[in-house]
């Protein structure tokens, strides 16, 4: 039959319902069978893009980590086939099916691996100090960091499109901008932490090392010290983190430490904290319990002794995004040292009295900053 | 120095004389870090304190 296309035309003239009709439910056909299908083209595309940055991220840290070792350690072989396994490593959680005395394994579990790369690395250069190779650690922990979200992200990515099951591929697209931010955060890092520079987090230890100079420090645990001095008629203690290495220290096993020489009054904890969207940056908040980060064996640790023996735990906390926190520390954050050390000082003559003692803790990595 | 997506972050040192006060603010050289005197002042004898290390952002 051969088409006509005067006729045709004739025939839509008359009866332009039909052609609509067919115009507006093919489309409706389409995204009935193939709707979830669509979406999940769109969706994967984003994400594909996001997934080839993590790749990107992963890739260009790992070279600048082991250009870092070339170019600034004397290794004893070369470093890099080992440094390269290590990226790798994973840690197994202990059984949570019994969460009894579960904190004890994960403190036992993370030790041991600090312990194991601190030998591992320790072994593979001479005369490494102790500063470098703390920064070795958090270089490295950044690296298996964003090779670990680089991984899984892939892994979600490539399971939803084999099955086609686009449910699968919802929680990822929700969870991407997130993991994006860190990833980004973690890759800026880089250049702090190679330096020695201070990072928003180590406010904390920026404020309590201020306070510790020109007094005896004493070691209080691994990584971590202690001094004692006075303010108006009130015994301080001060525990941070050991600078300016970079390290967080151990704050809890500290605390156990200062406890076993004399009860505290009260326990101030200064940290930096994760501002809430809208928040300002920089911005100073007060409240109480224990501010401290991490996995959480050490707050578990500070919460067990503070609540054995009657002891009260304010915080002091400088709000910040999660980029300014592990980047190097901006100037709004820097200047709100003496802030932060006025409303300490506020803080204790408003909730202690005279000839009672105040433990006051900077939590946080201490990179950069000494005492 | 850092350089992330169309922005340029300058590290700076900021020092504080330990005898007269006096404040200085330069570029971060190696080996610095806060709380450490290195450095003389340049007004008196007295030693320069590193007091703040930070960045400054540039679009």
């Amino acid at each position: 039959m051969d088409f006509n296309f005067d006729e045709f035309v004739a025939w839509v003239g008359e009866d332009i319902d039909t052609l609509m009709m067919i115009v507006w439910i093919l489309p409706v056909i389409i995204f009935v069978f193939y709707g979830q299908r669509i979406q999940l083209i769109i969706s994967s595309n984003e994400i594909k893009k996001d997934i080839g940055k993590l790749e990107e991220y992963t890739a260009s840290t790992k070279k600048d980590f082991l250009n870092y070792v070339k170019n600034n350690l004397t290794a004893k072989t070369d470093p890099s086939t080992k440094l390269d396994s290590f990226f790798d490593y994973f840690t197994i959680m202990p059984v949570d099916m019994d969460p009894n005395g579960i904190i004890s394994k994960i403190n036992h579990l993370v030790r041991s691996r600090e312990n194991f790369i601190r030998l591992q690395i320790n072994s593979m250069f001479s005369n490494l100090s102790s500063v470098e190779l703390s920064k070795l650690q958090n270089l490295l922990e950044i690296v298996t960091t964003l090779q670990l979200f680089h991984k899984h992200t892939r892994h979600f990515y490539l399971t939803a499109k084999k099955q086609k099951n686009f449910p699968l591929i919802l929680p990822l697209q929700m969870m991407i901008p997130f993991i994006m931010e860190e990833a980004v955060a973690l890759k800026d890092a880089i250049p702090a932490i190679k330096n020695g520079q201070p990072i928003g987090d180590s406010i904390g230890p920026m404020i309590v090392g201020q306070m510790m100079l020109n007094i005896t420090k004493e070691s209080a645990a691994f990584e971590t010290v202690w001094s004692k001095t006075t303010f108006e008629d009130r015994e301080l203690f001060l525990l941070k983190a050991e600078g300016p290495n970079a390290t967080v220290g151990r704050p809890g096993d500290g605390f156990e430490k200062i406890i076993s020489h004399k009860k505290p009054n009260l326990v101030i904890m200064i940290d930096a904290s994760l501002k809430l969207e809208g928040e300002d940056s920089a911005s100073i908040a007060k409240g109480f319990g224990a501010a401290i980060g991490g996995i959480g064996t050490e707050r578990f640790k500070i919460e067990e002794i503070s609540t054995k023996n009657g002891i009260p735990i304010l915080a002091l906390v400088v709000k910040q995004s999660l980029y300014e926190a592990i980047t190097l520390m901006t100037k709004d954050i820097a200047d709100k040292a003496n802030d932060v050390k006025e409303e300490l000082y506020k803080m204790i003559r408003e909730n202690t009295t005279s000839g009672q003692t105040i433990l006051v803790i900077g939590v946080g990595n201490t990179i950069g900053v000494s005492q | 120095m850092s350089k992330s997506k169309n922005k340029l972050t300058i590290c700076y040192t900021s020092l504080e004389c330990n005898s007269c006060k006096l404040l200085k603010k330069r570029k971060f050289f190696d080996g610095d870090f806060v709380f450490s005197s290195s450095e003389n002042c340049s007004d008196c004898d007295g030693k320069m304190m590193i007091t703040k290390i930070f960045g400054v952002t540039m679009d």
